[in-house]
């Protein structure tokens, strides 16, 4: 036994500082991890999708492209029905900065020609550097109706009279590919969101409902959604796309169809909604509501949806680009959108076939837009998920 | 445990009544029926078809009783076996997909095998490597399967390997070999074939798979015990393998209850695209003609194996997952 | 001239007789011959085989594989149409001539004696003869279990069934009371009038033949649904279904269904030779490969079929072209269609809303729009030029062609039609389009049936030149069926579809296309459908009363001249009041051959009926060239 052993507690040195009780003595939080703390839960969610860097990028733009959409006819070189029966089947033409002696003469293309090979019935294209046209900014164009209300005929891009602008190339009509393409944007993207709105209030109605009461509505919609989960996409596609009348006008078919993307989407979103609720209505502060006396919809609105509004935000994100893929796979079918509506999956239908991959690839262009937007799509929904739960030990907090 | 599998196959029958009538109905939507599109075709041709012997076929086919009886016609034979008769390829529905089925659920097996091949290996450095340059680089390429429209990536495909490799267009083989009995040459030419739907179908799953594998691994990854083991001196491989990866695993089993049907539809489009002789290109073309038997008893085929999937992956579940089984106890 | 054409045929014979003695077998069948299994050539063929109609056409050497591409399994009924083994088949001038039959005496139309061939046998070697026929007539066509609607509508007129009779083994004779003039180009049609069954292949399904016990144990064994079903599905002559069914195609088909390729074998006892005696056809096997209809193209292009025009069109020519130069594997021809107008375009003069019925029953009005089209822009820009302009009608190789009918208000004179329309008292609006008395704006919504990328972009092009004129024009794509129905109803107001089917017509051919005959004419479906089952009102314009009237004349005509003067008054009441409006006629059909196959015309008609498509143009007779052999 030490020295120290043998004398009793009271009677060891002790030393016990009289200063007053700090908690951060050791380390004091700066000024960034204050900020952090005191952090509402939407800023901390704010900070986790910055990290994302991809994320990031594609908010940005996809903000970009549905921003663009009222402005589609002023972006477009050509208006939609605008047909050059002299250029059919052109190939992109490029844009030259300085001509042949080797000035700069800002940007301008040149003379855009065919020649008929009758032997194999082709078309070649050729530039005749005799004449140069300047591209010009702002410039006049087609007449159209900015929004629908103002007529206007100044467009963002366009060429001097007398010739042609045909960055990605024409059509089998001589109809430019970029300007369809522009047009098809605001149909796809808007049919995207008009959907996932649908599914959304479908989804979370439903599996609400499902959630919060359980019992008999909770067996019911569970039946249904296996039900519609059992049976394959296609036929039901299909089917539902029989039952749009002929007699509709394209924007009705538009929204029948944005209709049979959402009906067959809701299922995952109920059956998120309601495993989250069950879990959170056990919870002591959905207890301490009810007691309170608060009606189901204030319960479910105001204390438990809030818990996971993110995730539903995340999924929402990532059934968009589902349905433009949808579209684009209906078109193919043969249903959903039919020209003279154009969109990408119109677009991309009319390029399926040998010819165009063999000869005309130009033609295969919407499919980038597609990609870049569905890409951009889940690449966002990736970063909305992350952040989503700011408390989830996955973020490390 | 038996209690549950027994309500579970008690629910799990109104529910396949519910969808034979949905598949009924789905069938029948368009207008006319499987006679119409048959005669228009004719005429496009230019054929024609005496009009008494539409009738006749008419009432031949059972087409000319009303909705109900035909329905209840085909799901009385359908729960004894008897799949119905394509109108089509007048012969018993069966017989047709019989052969089809084989091709079908080969080709899926490698696209599976071949999406977990790339998908596993980029959703665990996505985890593991988060927000790297790297994570973003390896998500991009596995998410630009799930963005590019399969169709017209298929036709891209079928083009550049005629070009480039020489080999047929479409198909599951060269010609020559569609009736030979096996041997290297066929094997080559089936292989040669099998990577375009393989590629296209394949990287289209890519994105699912390395998402879910992400998020769990990253729910993992950051729990205590992983620290723990890695302050006690635990290598990192061991450390992502042993435990963390395990748990992440946890979805490939409850997975595989819905591999059941999508590896029977076979992802149809690209099948259509690629001319392969699988289910799906028959049950598209069955569906635009209103072969109602032949469209219909296989899509009740693929409803039954998604249901069954269902409960197989939640029993999968239960066995597997602790953590389910506890859940339920201390309810 | 008869004793000519009898010492020409005797001369002829005699010749044949020592070419075939002396002429090869087909090393394909050696082996058979050899061994016994199949008797020689001498045997196989009937007593005087058909030689006619390869004067022009080069003497082919027997041997190789012929490579098809199909989109379904049903077509391979394109065999027994290509194939075009007949009772009586037209040659490539569009003439009759006996094909089966050894010969065939015609009175008046009314009494058609049939003489067969001796020593013709089905392709399993059993004889062909009356018996096959009096099976089919007693046993088939008036056995009210197989057939209770009777005998095909074909074989009646007015109504009345022919009275059959076997002369003798190789005679039967048919005779109506009216003249039948359908008749011939009935069973010397694409998808022929089968006046005939393999009798001893089919009496084994029969009832009458066979105890019940063995029909119902058929069934059974089958998996039938009851024994009808079995004998027709056994007896499908035309589908090919059946492999073990005799024939008389110079192919038969030895693959059931369902399967992906099907495999068609040498008819070892196919009636025809060439003119050096040896039995056609020269090609062993042919092989259908199915593939879906969007890939044929490319399949074609990098040579996988050795015969291709069906699912292959103008579109594909470039990419066609294009690997035949680079890959040298293939060749490409053009070839000429037969139909009266690629599109055309048919007012509904049964229209249900009154107002529009009024006005597209106005002569004036068709003939505004047919002439504010501008045909020209459209041959431009669809079809490079090469098509041809034209209104609905028949095709200048046509012996029953003018000028004038071509010309008929298809040419592009926007003040012309500007003026008919004033005429009619269509005011314009102040958007400039016209309206009717009671306001409502003048716009056309043309069903079409959204199939082919022609039809919309032509539309397209119509739009713009029928707005000049005042008028509106929207499309609604629809399925087929349900564009057919929304025309019978009178909903469609106007629609879209294939010109006259047949553009070669002569004057020996039925006229009923341009009369009210038929439902599913898209101008006049409720006329069409009276003709067809009494039910509704008959026509009630004086011209369209004209076409029917000339049309029943026709049936009864009893000479050449009648018939003919009956057909250019018929061509011309169309022309004058432009019943349908026709756009591009003469449009050109690529066909992908593999180069060594000989004896394919460089240019010919592809058509339906007439033609067969390679029917008429001796399918039977292309050879494929050794590979190496210059």
């Amino acid at each position: 036994m030490s020295e120290l052993d043998k004398q009793s507690i009271d009677q060891q040195q002790h030393w016990v500082s009289d200063k007053a009780y700090n908690p951060n003595h050791i380390e004091a939080p700066d000024e960034k991890a204050k900020r952090y703390y005191k952090a509402s839960q939407w800023r901390r969610m704010w900070w986790q999708f910055k990290q994302h860097k991809l994320a990031l990028y594609s908010a940005l733009f996809i903000i970009l492209m549905y921003l663009s959409i009222p402005f589609v006819e002023f972006l477009a070189p050509y208006s939609l029905p605008t047909r050059h029966t002299d250029h059919i089947y052109s190939p992109p033409q490029s844009v030259h900065f300085f001509d042949e002696q080797g000035d700069f003469q800002g940007p301008f293309v040149y003379g855009w020609d065919y020649e008929l090979d009758m032997v194999r019935l082709h078309r070649n294209y050729s530039e005749d550097k005799s004449k140069q046209y300047a591209v010009e900014f702002f410039s006049r164009g087609d007449p159209y109706l900015l929004f629908g209300l103002i007529p206007t005929d100044i467009h963002f891009v366009g060429v001097e009279n007398g010739g042609t602008l045909f960055l990605l190339g024409t059509d089998r009509l001589g109809r430019d590919q970029l300007s369809r393409m522009l047009y098809g944007m605001r149909i796809s993207m808007t049919i995207g969101l008009v959907g996932v709105i649908l599914s959304f209030f479908l989804g979370i109605t439903l599996g609400c409902l499902a959630g919060y009461y359980g019992g008999w509505v909770d067996n019911l919609i569970q039946r249904i959604t296996e039900v519609i989960r059992s049976i394959p996409e296609l036929p039901l596609w299909m089917a539902l796309s029989a039952l749009l009348p002929i007699t509709w006008s394209p924007l009705w078919v538009f929204f029948g169809v944005s209709t049979i993307l959402a009906f067959l989407d809701w299922t995952g979103l109920a059956r998120a909604v309601r495993s989250k609720l069950i879990s959170l209505r056990e919870e002591d502060f959905a207890t301490a509501a009810v007691y309170m006396g608060a009606k189901p919809k204030r319960i479910i609105t105001k204390h438990l949806l809030p818990g996971f509004f993110s995730h539903l935000v995340a999924s929402a994100s990532l059934s968009v680009p589902a349905m433009i893929l949808g579209e684009t796979a209906l078109s193919f079918l043969g249903l959903g959108l039919r020209p003279p509506v154009t969109s990408w999956g119109v677009l991309l239908n009319e390029a399926q076939n040998v010819n165009i991959v063999a000869i005309y690839p130009w033609l295969m262009a919407p499919a980038i837009p597609v990609i870049c937007v569905v890409l951009a799509f889940n690449f966002l929904g990736d970063g909305l998920r992350d952040a989503a739960d700011p408390y989830s030990n996955a973020n490390g907090s | 445990m038996i209690r549950y599998l027994l309500t579970r196959i008690a629910t799990m029958i109104p529910t396949l009544l519910a969808i034979s009538v949905l598949i009924f109905i789905i069938i029948q939507l368009p207008p006319g029926d499987y006679l119409e599109t048959y005669i228009a075709e004719l005429e496009s041709q230019g054929e024609s078809i005496d009009p008494q012997k539409i009738a006749a076929l008419r009432a031949d086919y059972g087409l000319d009783k009303p909705l109900a009886v035909q329905y209840w016609h085909w799901i009385s034979n359908f729960v004894q076996g008897d799949y119905g008769y394509s109108f089509e390829y007048e012969r018993p529905v069966a017989e047709i997909m019989g052969d089809r089925l084989w091709l079908t659920i080969i080709l899926s097996f490698f696209t599976i095998l071949f999406t977990w091949l790339i998908a596993f290996p980029i959703g665990i450095y996505s985890a593991t490597h988060k927000y790297s340059w790297g994570d973003y680089g390896l998500t991009f390429v596995g998410f630009l399967g799930l963005a590019i429209p399969n169709f017209l990536f298929a036709l891209i495909m079928l083009y550049v390997a005629n070009r480039y490799f020489g080999t047929s267009i479409g198909g599951m083989m060269d010609p020559e070999y569609l009736d030979q009995p096996w041997s290297w040459g066929k094997l080559k030419s089936v292989l040669e074939h099998m990577w375009i739907p393989m590629l296209v179908i394949g990287t289209s799953g890519t994105a699912a798979m390395i998402r879910r594998l992400r998020a769990n691994l990253l729910d993992e990854l950051h729990k205590p015990y992983v620290l723990t083991a890695r302050a006690k001196g635990m290598s990192e491989v061991k450390n992502l393998t042993k435990y963390p990866l395990r748990m992440a695993l946890n979805f490939f089993i409850a997975d595989i209850g819905s591999l059941l049907p999508s590896v029977v539809s076979g992802a149809e489009i690209v099948a259509v695209v690629l001319s392969l002789p699988t289910t799906g290109p028959l049950l598209l073309a069955a569906l635009q003609a209103q072969d109602m038997y032949l469209a219909g008893s296989f899509l009740m085929f693929l409803a039954l194996l998604t249901v069954i999937g269902m409960l197989v992956s939640d029993v999968l579940l239960f066995l597997v997952d602790p953590r389910i089984r506890f859940q339920k106890a201390s309810k | 001239m008869i004793l000519k054409s009898l010492i020409h045929s005797i001369f002829a014979i005699a010749l044949l007789s020592s070419a075939v003695a002396q002429a090869s077998e087909p090393p394909y069948l050696q082996a058979q011959i050899d061994s016994g299994e199949l008797p020689t050539l001498y045997e196989r063929l009937p007593d005087i085989p058909a030689f006619g109609g390869t004067e022009h056409l080069s003497v082919g050497q027997y041997g190789g594989t012929l490579r098809l591409l199909m989109a379904k399994s049903k077509d391979i009924r394109m065999m027994t149409v290509y194939g075009y083994s007949r009772l009586m088949a037209l040659d490539k001038n569009l003439q009759l001539q006996p094909d089966i039959l050894l010969r065939l005496e015609n009175e008046d139309n009314r009494v058609f004696t049939l003489h067969l061939r001796k020593g013709h046998r089905w392709s399993d070697g059993e004889l062909f003869t009356a018996e096959d026929f009096r099976f089919f007539w007693d046993d088939v066509a008036n056995f009210e279990p197989l057939s209770p609607y009777g005998p095909p509508q074909a074989m009646k007129v007015d109504g009345q069934l022919p009275e059959f009779s076997v002369i003798d083994d190789y005679t039967v004779r048919f005779s109506w009371k009216d003249p039948n003039p359908n008749f011939l180009p009935e069973i010397a049609g694409p998808s022929p009038l089968y006046l005939y069954r393999p009798a001893h292949y089919l009496k084994a399904y029969h009832p009458r033949y066979v105890s019940e016990e063995q029909i119902e144990q058929q069934v059974e064994d089958t998996n039938s649904k009851n024994w009808r079903k079995l004998f027709h599905n056994k007896a499908r002559q035309y589908k090919f279904t059946n492999p073990d069914l005799p024939t008389l195609q110079p192919w038969y088909n030895t693959t059931a269904i369902p399967a992906e390729r099907f495999v068609f074998k040498r008819n070892p006892y196919f009636h025809r030779v060439d003119r050096e005696g040896q039995q056609l056809p020269y090609i062993d096997e042919v092989t259908i490969q199915l593939a879906s209809s969007s890939l044929i193209p490319a399949k074609a292009g990098s040579g996988e079929s050795d015969l291709q025009a069906r699912n292959i069109s103008m579109d594909d020519y470039t990419f066609l072209k294009s690997a035949e130069q680079e890959s040298k594997k293939i060749k490409v021809l053009l070839w000429d269609t037969a139909l009266g107008s690629q599109i055309a375009i048919y007012p509904n003069l049964n229209a249900s809303d009154p107002q529009w019925r009024e006005t597209l029953r106005d002569v004036r009005f068709r003939r505004a729009l047919s002439l504010a089209i501008n045909r020209h822009e459209l041959n431009q820009v669809i079809y490079f030029g090469l098509a041809r302009e034209s209104a609905n009608t028949v095709l200048p190789h046509c012996p029953l062609f003018d000028t004038s009918l071509k010309d008929a208000w298809a040419g592009f004179d926007i003040e012309q039609a500007n003026a008919l329309l004033d005429d009619m008292g269509l005011e314009r609006g102040s958007d400039g389009i016209r309206r009717f008395a009671d306001g409502r704006k003048l716009d056309i919504i043309i069903q079409t049936a959204g199939e082919k990328n022609e039809e919309t972009d032509m539309l397209e092009l119509i739009k713009d030149t029928w707005r000049q004129v005042g008028i509106r024009l929207y499309t609604k794509a629809l399925q087929r069926e349900v564009l057919r129905n929304r025309v019978f109803s009178g909903q469609a107001v106007m629609s879209v579809w294939m010109g006259l089917p047949n553009g070669i017509p002569t004057a020996e051919m039925s006229p009923a296309s341009l009369a009210p005959t038929r439902q599913d004419q898209l101008q006049w479906p409720a006329w069409g459908r009276y003709a067809e089952t009494g039910e509704g009102s008959p026509p009630d314009i004086p011209e369209v009363q004209r076409l029917a009237e000339l049309n029943d004349a026709w049936t009864m005509s009893s000479n050449s001249a009648q018939r003919l003067a009956i057909w250019d008054e018929m061509l011309k009441i169309h022309a004058e009041q432009v019943y349908s409006i026709g756009l591009i006629n003469g449009t050109l059909q690529p066909v992908v051959i593999n180069p060594r196959l000989q004896n394919v015309p460089e240019k010919a008609v592809y058509n339906w009926d007439p033609g067969a498509f390679f029917g008429i143009h001796r399918f039977d007779t292309f050879w494929l060239k050794p590979e190496g052999a210059s």
